[in-house]
C-alpha cells in the first residue's frame, strides 16, 4: 500500500472540528435575503431607527452592486445565497456565566477548549454561535480600568454615542459588494474599546462557530484602541462539515488612536464547505501601530485581504498572513496597505502552502498617494507547492504616486528541495518528518509571532493537514 | 561581413482605392486584389473587431489606461501607403539621421507613412535564402509562408479588439525569414517613419528563423510631433525554430500626438534564445502587449525592456511569460524613469502551465520616480500550476539614491551631472543585458537628450 493510503487509512487528515450539535433555534429568518428578514432582524434587537434605515440602505447597495468576476470561484455562489439562513437566534440572551449558556452549546464550546483557555491566556472571551453572541466576558481587572469589551449589540446599546461616531467609517457599506451585505444583516461580533494608555497584558479571544446547515454568519466588529493603549485580540472559527454550502461575511473595522498598539490574530479553520468572504480594515492614526495576523487554514474558498489605512504621520502597519490549500481549497488572501500620511511604514509578509489541488494566490495593494512623502513599504511572498496538481498565484498592486516613497515586492515559489529532503534524511529522519519539519520552518516566521498555545495549534494543524503528503 | 548598398526601389504593392474610412468597405477594399484565404481572414477578423467590446477600465488589462479618454478612434483616417518614388535625398531628416548611424547592418529597410520605400539586403544573405521584404510583396511571392504563420498561431484576431483591427486592416509590413542554419551576424535594421496626423497605421511584422538560425533586428519607429492623434499599431509575430537565436529590439521614438500600440508575440522552440527588448521614449501614449512563449525545453527568453517618460506620457506594459513547456528559462527585466507628470504601468504575468516542469522564471520592474508629479504602477504576477519549478518576482519603485548623489558630488560632480550618472547607471542595466551595436549608443544619446543634457 503507497505510504499516503497508510496514512489517510489513519485519519489524521481529517477535519477535527466535524461535529454537529442537536438544538432548535429560537428564531430562524427564512431563507434568502430581502427586506423583511433585513427588517425581521432588527425587529428581533430592537434597535435605533438610525439603524434600521442604515440596514435597508446597505441592502440598496448590495442589490445594485455585481458580483465580483476576480478572485476565487462565485459562479456557484448565488444558488448558496439563495439557500441560506441570513439569521438563526440560538438562545433567548447573552450570558455572562457559561453556567447560564444552554448545555449543548455550552458542550460544543469545551470541545472546541474555549473556557479551558479562558481560564489560561486570556483577558476576556466572546463566544458567538450561528448568529448571535451566546457568551461573553471580561476579567475584572481590566473592567475596572474601563476596558469595554461586550457584543456588538450590547456596544449599541449601552454605548450608543462611541458606537455611532466610529460605526461604519473604517468600512462604509459601499465599499464593497459583500461589505454591503454585512451592513444590512449584521448580527453578532464584538465592540472593544481601550481606554487611553491601558495595556492589556493577556489577549482577548472571539470564537466563531457555525453549528447548522446551510446557515450564514455575518458578524462585524467594532475596535477603538485610544491614545497610547495596547491589546491583542484574537479570533477563531469552526464549523461542521454538511455537502450543501455555508457562507460567512464578517467585516471588522479598527480604529487605532495616536500611539496605540493593536495586534488582530485570525486562525480560521472553517469547514471545507464554507465560503469566507471577509472585509477586515484597520485606520492607523499618528505613530500608531497595527499588526494582522492571519492565518487561513479553512473553508473552501477564503477571500480575505486585510487592510492598514495609515492615515497618520509616522503610522505603521504590520500584516503577516498564513494560508494553507489543502484539496478543493482556494485561499485568495494578502492584504492591503494604503500611505496616505508622510512618514508611514507598512510591511507584508505572506507565507502560502498547497497541497493536492488547493490553490493559493496572494493578492494584494500597496498604494502610496502623493504626499505621504517618506513613505516605506516592502511586500514578501513565497509560496510553496506540494504536489504537481497544486497551484499558487501573486498579484500583487502597486501604485505609487510620490516620488519620495521606497517601495518593494519580491516573491518566491519553490517546491520542497530534494536536496533538503535528502540531508534530513540522510540524518536519520524518514520522508514525512523531513517534509514537515521545512514545512514548520517555511511558516515560522508567523508560528513564532503568536501566543505560544495559538503557535502550537497552528504547527499542529499544518502537520496534519501534511501528514499523506509524500507520494 | 556584408556591406549592404543602398538600392533605390519602386515601392511595393500599394493599396489604391482605399478611402481612409475605418469601416468593413475598407477591409473588402484592401483585399480585393489579395488571394481569398486573406480576405476570408481579413473579413473574419472584422467580425471579431465589430463584436468585441471596446475595452474599458473595468477590464483588469486596461485598469490604468483609460481608451475613452486616451484614443479617438472616430477622428481618425485608415493611413493609405502613398504610391510615389521616393529618393534618399527625399527621405526626412530624422530618417536620413537615423540611416546614417545604422550603416552597418545585414540589411536595411525603410518604411515611409506605411509604403516600404527600401529595401536591401547583402548580395550573400540573398542567395542563401534570407527574405528581407514587404509583406505586400511576400503576398505574391512568398504566399504558403504568410497564409501559415499571418494571425494564426502567434496573434490571431481573437487575442482582443485592436489584434482584430489589425488583421483586418494592416495595409502593409514586414517580412524577415532566415533559413535552416543561416547566421546574420550582425543587425537588420528598420527605419520607419510617420509623417501625418489624424491617421490610424496598422502594420505587421513577421519574423521566421529556422533551425540553427540566428538574427537580430532593430526596429527604429519615429514621427513627427502632432497635434491631433496619429494611432500607430503594430503587430509582431516572432517564431524561433529548433536552437535558433532571435534577439528583437523595438525602439520606440514617436513625437506627440501618436498613440503607439504594439502586440507582440514570440514562440520559442526547443534550445532556442529568443530576446525582446523594448525601448519606449517616444509618444504620447505607448501600450505593449508582449507574450513571449516558451515552447520546448531548453528555451530560452530575455524580456527586457526600458523607458523613460516626461511631461505627460503615459506608457502602459503588459507581459506574459508563458511557459508552456518543461525545463525552459525566461527572465523578465522592465526599467524606466519617470519624470514631469508622466506615467507607467506594468503588468506581467508569470505563467507556469500544468506540467511545465523545472521551470525556471524571473520578472524585475523597477522605476526611478524623478518628480513629485510622475507616477509608477506595478503589477507583477504569478500564476504556477506546476510544482517543481523556480520562480521569483520583485517590483519597486524610489527616487534617486541620495547618497549616491552626494558621493558623486562630494567628488566635484554638479548635481545634474550627478544626477544624470545615476539615471544612466540605473537604465544602463537593461541595455549592458543585449549589447548590441549602435543600439546602446542611440537608446543614451536619446535618453540624454530627454534628460536635457545633450
Amino acid at each position: 500500500m503507497p505510504q499516503h493510503d497508510v496514512v489517510e487509512g489513519l485519519g489524521l487528515d481529517q477535519y477535527k472540528y466535524h461535529f454537529i450539535t442537536e438544538d432548535e433555534p429560537v428564531f430562524r429568518s427564512d431563507r434568502g435575503l430581502n427586506e423583511k428578514v433585513v427588517r425581521e432582524i432588527s425587529a428581533q434587537k430592537g434597535e435605533p431607527e438610525w439603524m434600521l434605515e442604515f440596514r435597508l440602505k446597505a441592502l440598496k447597495i448590495y442589490n445594485s452592486k455585481p458580483m465580483p468576476r476576480w478572485g476565487g470561484d462565485l459562479s456557484q455562489l448565488e444558488e448558496v445565497l439563495d439557500q441560506i439562513y441570513y439569521y438563526v437566534r440560538p438562545q433567548e440572551k447573552m450570558e455572562r456565566s457559561w453556567d447560564d449558556v444552554p448545555e449543548s452549546i455550552k458542550t460544543t464550546f469545551e470541545r472546541l477548549g474555549i473556557p479551558e483557555a479562558e481560564r489560561k491566556i486570556l483577558a476576556g472571551v466572546g463566544a458567538q454561535y450561528e448568529s448571535e453572541m451566546v457568551y461573553h466576558s471580561l476579567k475584572e481587572e481590566w473592567e475596572r480600568q474601563g476596558v469595554i469589551f461586550d457584543s456588538i449589540e450590547d456596544g449599541l446599546r449601552n454605548h450608543p454615542e462611541l458606537f455611532r461616531e466610529y460605526f461604519s467609517t473604517v468600512v462604509p457599506p459601499g465599499d464593497n459588494k459583500f461589505a454591503a451585505m454585512n451592513s444590512a444583516v449584521w448580527s453578532g461580533g464584538s465592540f472593544v474599546y481601550i481606554p487611553p494608555g491601558v495595556e492589556l497584558e493577556t489577549p482577548l479571544q472571539a470564537y466563531f462557530r457555525v453549528n447548522q446547515e446551510q446557515m450564514g454568519q455575518f458578524e462585524r466588529t467594532l475596535i477603538i484602541a485610544d491614545e497610547g493603549s495596547r491589546a491583542h485580540y484574537i479570533e477563531g472559527c469552526t464549523a461542521p462539515v454538511y455537502s450543501t454550502e455555508s457562507f460567512h461575511s464578517g467585516v471588522i473595522e479598527i480604529v487605532i488612536k495616536r500611539g496605540a498598539h493593536f495586534r488582530y490574530t485570525t486562525i480560521q479553520n472553517w469547514s471545507h464547505n464554507m465560503y469566507n468572504l471577509v472585509t477586515q480594515r484597520a485606520r492607523v492614526h499618528e505613530d500608531a501601530h497595527m499588526e494582522w495576523l492571519d492565518g487561513n487554514l479553512g473553508s473552501k474558498l477564503t477571500m480575505k485581504y486585510p487592510s492598514c489605512y495609515l492615515v497618520g504621520e509616522g503610522a505603521h502597519g504590520d500584516i503577516l498572513s498564513i494560508a494553507y490549500a489543502g484539496d478543493g481549497q482556494h485561499q485568495d488572501t494578502g492584504g492591503k496597505v494604503v500611505h496616505v500620511a508622510p512618514r508611514t511604514t507598512s510591511s507584508i509578509v505572506s507565507k502560502s502552502i498547497s497541497k493536492g489541488t488547493g490553490r493559493s494566490s496572494y493578492r494584494g495593494l500597496c498604494k502610496v498617494y502623493e504626499g505621504a512623502t517618506h513613505a516605506r513599504s516592502n511586500v514578501e511572498c513565497d509560496a510553496l507547492l506540494i504536489n504537481s496538481t497544486s497551484r499558487t498565484d501573486t498579484y500583487p498592486y502597486i501604485e505609487i504616486e510620490e516620488r519620495d516613497a521606497n517601495v518593494g515586492h519580491e516573491a518566491t515559489v519553490s517546491k520542497i528541495g530534494d536536496e533538503q529532503l535528502f540531508y534530513l534524511m540522510s540524518r536519520g529522519m524518514s520522508e514525512e518528518e523531513a517534509m514537515a519539519l521545512i514545512v514548520r520552518g517555511f511558516i515560522e516566521p508567523i508560528a513564532r509571532e503568536l501566543p505560544l498555545e495559538y503557535a502550537v495549534e497552528l504547527n499542529r494543524l499544518i502537520e496534519l493537514e501534511m501528514e499523506g503528503s509524500v507520494g | 561581413m556584408t556591406t549592404a548598398t543602398p538600392v533605390i526601389r519602386r515601392p511595393m504593392g500599394t493599396v489604391e482605392g482605399v478611402t481612409g474610412a475605418i469601416n468593413r468597405a475598407a477591409v473588402t477594399r484592401l483585399s480585393t486584389e489579395e488571394p481569398s484565404w486573406l480576405r476570408e481572414r481579413r473579413l473574419r477578423a472584422w467580425e471579431i473587431y465589430e463584436s468585441t467590446p471596446m475595452p474599458t477600465t473595468r477590464l483588469e488589462e486596461w485598469r490604468y489606461t483609460d481608451l475613452s479618454k486616451k484614443l479617438h478612434l472616430d477622428d481618425l483616417k485608415l493611413l493609405v501607403p502613398d504610391v510615389r518614388v521616393l529618393r534618399e535625398e527625399e527621405y526626412p531628416d530624422q530618417v536620413r539621421q537615423t540611416m546614417g548611424e545604422d550603416r552597418a547592418a545585414s540589411g536595411h529597410l525603410v518604411e515611409v507613412d506605411g509604403a516600404v520605400v527600401h529595401t536591401d539586403l547583402g548580395p550573400e544573405l540573398e542567395s542563401k535564402g534570407v527574405l528581407l521584404t514587404s509583406l505586400r510583396s511576400a503576398l505574391t511571392d512568398h504566399p504558403g509562408l504568410l497564409e501559415r504563420l499571418l494571425a494564426t498561431e502567434a496573434v490571431p484576431p481573437e487575442e482582443g479588439k485592436f489584434q482584430a483591427l489589425n488583421a483586418a486592416l494592416w495595409t502593409n509590413g514586414i517580412l524577415v525569414f532566415v533559413p535552416k542554419g543561416v547566421d546574420l551576424e550582425i543587425p537588420i535594421r528598420v527605419t520607419r517613419w510617420l509623417s501625418q496626423p489624424s491617421v490610424a497605421h496598422f502594420t505587421r511584422t513577421l519574423i521566421v528563423a529556422e533551425t540553427g538560425s540566428r538574427v537580430s533586428y532593430v526596429d527604429e519607429m519615429l514621427s513627427g510631433d502632432f497635434d491631433s492623434q496619429s494611432l500607430m499599431h503594430s503587430t509582431v509575430e516572432v517564431f524561433a525554430g529548433d536552437a535558433a537565436q532571435i534577439q528583437y529590439v523595438a525602439l520606440q521614438r514617436m513625437g506627440r500626438g501618436v498613440f503607439h500600440m504594439s502586440t507582440q508575440s514570440t514562440l520559442a522552440h526547443r534550445d532556442s534564445t529568443l530576446d525582446t527588448l523594448n525601448v519606449n521614449l517616444g509618444a504620447s501614449v505607448a501600450r505593449l502587449d508582449l507574450n513571449a512563449r516558451l515552447l520546448g525545453p531548453g528555451a530560452n527568453s530575455d524580456l527586457l525592456g526600458l523607458y523613460f517618460g516626461d511631461h505627460d506620457q503615459h506608457f502602459d506594459h503588459c507581459t506574459s511569460q508563458d511557459h508552456v513547456a518543461g525545463h525552459a528559462n525566461s527572465d523578465l527585466l522592465y526599467k524606466g524613469s519617470l519624470d514631469g507628470s508622466s506615467r507607467a504601468v506594468f503588468r506581467g504575468v508569470i505563467k507556469v502551465h500544468p506540467g511545465a516542469q523545472r521551470t525556471d522564471a524571473y520578472q524585475t520592474n523597477r522605476n526611478l520616480l524623478l518628480s513629485d508629479q510622475a507616477r509608477a504602477d506595478s503589477l507583477p504576477n504569478l500564476e504556477i500550476e506546476a510544482d517543481d519549478v523556480r520562480c521569483s518576482h520583485g517590483a519597486s519603485a524610489g527616487q534617486l539614491d541620495q547618497d549616491a548623489l552626494f558621493y558623486l558630488m562630494s567628488r566635484g560632480l554638479s548635481r545634474a551631472q550627478a544626477e544624470r550618472l545615476v539615471v544612466m547607471g540605473f537604465l544602463g542595466e537593461v541595455l549592458s543585458r543585449l549589447p548590441l551595436s549602435g543600439v546602446v549608443e542611440k537608446v543614451t544619446h536619446a535618453i540624454e537628450e530627454k534628460l536635457g543634457y545633450a
